[in-house]
C-alpha cells in the first residue's frame, strides 16, 4: 500500500492508503474526498479531477500529454505548475509520503 | 430488503413522449429498476443507483450483441468497452479538446450563428427550432464532421433524425429501418467523398482525425463512428439551445442576470441540460446476476439509465423541477458519467452557452415567448422544444 495525503480545498487533511494501481482520482473517491468530482470518471473529458502535485514528484510522473496539457488550461481553478487531472496519475511509489492540493472549485 | 424488478403496466408510451417527468417520479418512488411494460426495458432513474452503474461497467456493460444500433450503424464506439472502445474514443479526442474548440470551433460556430440571425433579424418573429437551432447544429456538426460545405442542413438533419429513429425502432417498423439504412448509405456516400483529403490535409476536424488515429481505422469502424457522431451530435446541441433559450424566456429575472454578467450564460447552459436533459435515457446490459440499490437483477436484462429523471432526483436538487441558475454548483448527469462520458461536452458548452444563445439574446431586442403560437416539447429517450416561436422588436 501507498500512503499519501489529499490537502482538501478548506485546509484540512486526509491522509489515504491506497493500492498501486488505482488512480488518484479514484482513490479520492473511494475515500470521501470531496474536493474531487470526476464527473466522467476518468475518461479524461471533464477536468473536475484537478489536482496539484508537490513539485518534488512532478518530475517522477509520466508526461503531460497534448490531451491532458488542453485540458488543464479549462479547468474551473488556476492552472499552476504542479496541475494534474489526477484520473491520468496512477497510485505508485513516486507518491509514497506526498501531499497533493484539491482546487478551491472544480 | 432486496426485491425482483417490479413490473408497470398502465405507463401510457404517448404519456412518456409528452412529459415524461410523472412516470419518472412514479418509477423513482417504486425501486432501484422497474420493469415499464411500454418502454419494453428497465429503467433507472435515481441519481445514487446511475452512478453506481456509471462506475461499474464491467457488471453493466455497453457491449450488446443484439444492439439495434449496430444493424443500423455499424459497431460504433458506443457499443463498445475497456480497450476496443478506449482507441476508437481516443482517437477522436484531437477534435474536440476545448482549446481546439474555442480557437478553431468558437470562429466558425460565430459565423454560423450570425449568418442565420441576419436572415430574419428583421423580421420580428420566428420559430428558434427550424429558423435557428436546427440550421445552427446541422452546419456546426457539417464543420466538425469534414463533410465541407456541400452538404444541405436539412439533409444532415434528416440522416441524424433517421438513424435515431432507427436505432430506437424497437417495434421493428420495416419503413424506419429502410430510412436509417438509407441514410447511412448517404453518410457512407460523403466519407468516401472527401476522406482522401482528410488524410492527405491533417485538420482539426473529425473525418482528419480519426484517419490520423495512432490506431488505424478500418473504413467499417470509420462509417460507424461517423454515423454515431451524426446521430448524436446534432439533436442535443440543438435541443439544448431551444431549452436554454425558453429556460431564460420564462424566468426574466435569471435572463436580466445572464444578460448584465455574460459569463452567466455557461452556469445557465448546465442548469438548462440538467432541467430538460437532450438525451433522457441511454442503455446497458447487465452482464452478471447482481444488486442494484433495492433491486435484484439478472444477467442479460437490459436497463435503461434515465439521466433524465436523475436529474430530477428530489434527493440531490431541491425544487428539481424548476429552471433555477441560482442554484449551487452540483454535478448533473446529462452528459453521462462513466467511459462513455459525452465526448462533444466542450463542442457543446461552446457552441451552445457561449455562442449561440448569447448572440441570440443580444441581437434580438425584447425577444419574448410568441403571442399566440405554442411552444412544443416532445420525447423523453431524446428530449427538446420541437418548436419554439417568439417574437421581438425591429
Ligand atoms: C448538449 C449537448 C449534448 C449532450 C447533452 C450530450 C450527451 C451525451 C451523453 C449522455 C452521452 C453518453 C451516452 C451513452 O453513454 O450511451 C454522449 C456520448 C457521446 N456524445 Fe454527446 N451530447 C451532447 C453533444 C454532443 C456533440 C455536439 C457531439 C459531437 C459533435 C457529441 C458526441 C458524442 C459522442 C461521440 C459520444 C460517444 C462517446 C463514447 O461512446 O465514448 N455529443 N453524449
Ligand atoms: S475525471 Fe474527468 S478528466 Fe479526470
Amino acid at each position: 500500500m501507498i500512503t499519501f495525503t489529499f490537502v482538501n480545498p478548506d485546509g484540512t487533511e486526509t491522509a489515504v492508503q491506497v493500492a498501486p494501481g488505482y488512480s488518484v482520482m479514484q482513490a479520492a473517491l473511494a475515500n470521501g474526498i470531496n474536493g474531487v468530482t470526476a464527473e466522467c470518471n476518468g475518461s479524461a473529458a471533464c477536468a473536475t479531477c484537478h489536482a496539484y502535485f508537490d513539485e518534488s514528484v512532478t518530475s517522477a510522473l509520466p508526461e503531460i500529454k497534448e490531451h491532458e496539457d488542453d485540458m488543464l488550461d479549462f479547468a474551473a481553478s488556476p492552472r499552476e505548475a504542479g496541475s494534474r487531472l489526477s484520473c491520468q496519475i496512477l497510485v505508485s511509489e513516486a507518491l509514497e509520503g506526498t501531499r497533493i492540493r484539491l482546487p478551491d472549485a472544480q | 430488503m432486496v426485491n425482483p424488478v417490479p413490473v408497470v403496466k398502465d405507463v401510457v408510451f404517448q404519456n412518456l413522449l409528452d412529459d415524461p417527468y410523472p412516470s419518472y417520479d412514479r418509477i423513482r418512488n417504486l425501486a432501484s429498476a422497474v420493469w415499464v411494460d411500454s418502454a419494453r426495458i428497465n429503467l433507472v432513474t435515481r441519481f445514487d443507483d446511475i452512478m453506481e452503474v456509471e462506475r461499474n461497467h464491467a457488471v453493466f456493460a455497453s457491449t450488446n450483441p443484439k444492439s439495434l444500433m449496430n444493424k443500423v450503424m455499424g459497431h460504433s464506439l458506443m457499443r463498445k468497452d475497456d480497450e476496443l472502445h478506449q482507441i476508437e474514443r481516443k482517437a477522436l479526442e484531437p477534435s474536440f479538446r476545448p482549446g481546439v474548440v474555442k480557437k478553431h470551433w468558437g470562429p466558425i460556430f460565430s459565423d454560423i450563428a450570425d449568418r442565420l440571425i441576419s436572415a430574419f433579424e428583421d423580421k420580428g418573429e420566428a420559430d428558434l427550432f427550424k429558423d435557428f437551432a436546427g440550421p445552427m447544429a446541422s452546419y456546426a456538426l457539417i464543420e466538425l464532421l469534414g463533410f465541407k460545405s456541400d452538404v444541405a442542413w436539412q439533409d444532415i438533419s434528416l440522416w441524424s433524425q433517421s438513424l435515431m429513429d432507427a436505432v430506437g425502432n424497437y417495434s421493428t417498423d420495416p419503413g424506419i429501418t429502410a430510412r436509417g439504412k438509407a441514410a447511412a448509405g448517404a453518410i457512407e456516400t460523403e466519407i468516401d467523398r472527401v476522406l482522401g483529403y482528410h488524410t492527405e490535409n491533417e485538420n482539426p476536424s473529425i473525418l482528419s482525425s480519426i484517419a490520423h488515429a495512432e490506431h488505424k481505422h478500418s473504413i467499417e469502424q470509420i462509417r460507424a463512428n461517423v454515423n454515431v457522431v451524426v446521430g448524436g451530435g446534432l439533436n442535443e446541441p440543438r435541443d439544448s439551445i431551444l431549452t436554454l433559450i425558453y429556460g431564460l424566456l420564462l424566468n426574466p429575472n435569471q435572463l436580466a442576470r445572464v444578460q448584465k454578467e455574460k459569463r452567466l450564460f455557461a452556469t445557465a447552459f448546465e442548469e438548462a441540460v440538467r432541467w430538460v436533459s437532450p438525451i433522457g435515457m441511454y442503455p446497458r446490459r447487465v452482464t452478471q446476476d447482481t444488486v442494484l440499490g433495492d433491486t435484484q437483477l439478472k444477467e442479460g436484462d437490459q436497463i435503461g439509465i434515465c439521466i433524465g429523471a436523475a436529474n430530477r432526483d428530489p434527493s440531490h436538487f431541491d425544487d428539481p423541477s424548476v429552471f433555477d441558475i441560482n442554484r449551487p454548483r452540483q454535478q448533473h448527469l446529462a452528459f453521462g458519467g462513466g467511459p462513455h462520458f459525452c465526448a462533444g461536452t466542450w463542442v457543446a458548452k461552446q457552441m451552445v452557452g457561449e455562442i449561440a444563445v448569447p448572440m441570440i439574446f443580444d441581437r434580438l431586442k425584447n425577444l419574448r415567448l410568441h403571442g399566440s403560437r405554442p411552444v412544443i416539447e416532445n420525447g423523453w429517450v431524446f428530449r427538446g422544444p420541437t418548436s419554439l416561436p417568439v417574437q421581438w422588436d425591429v
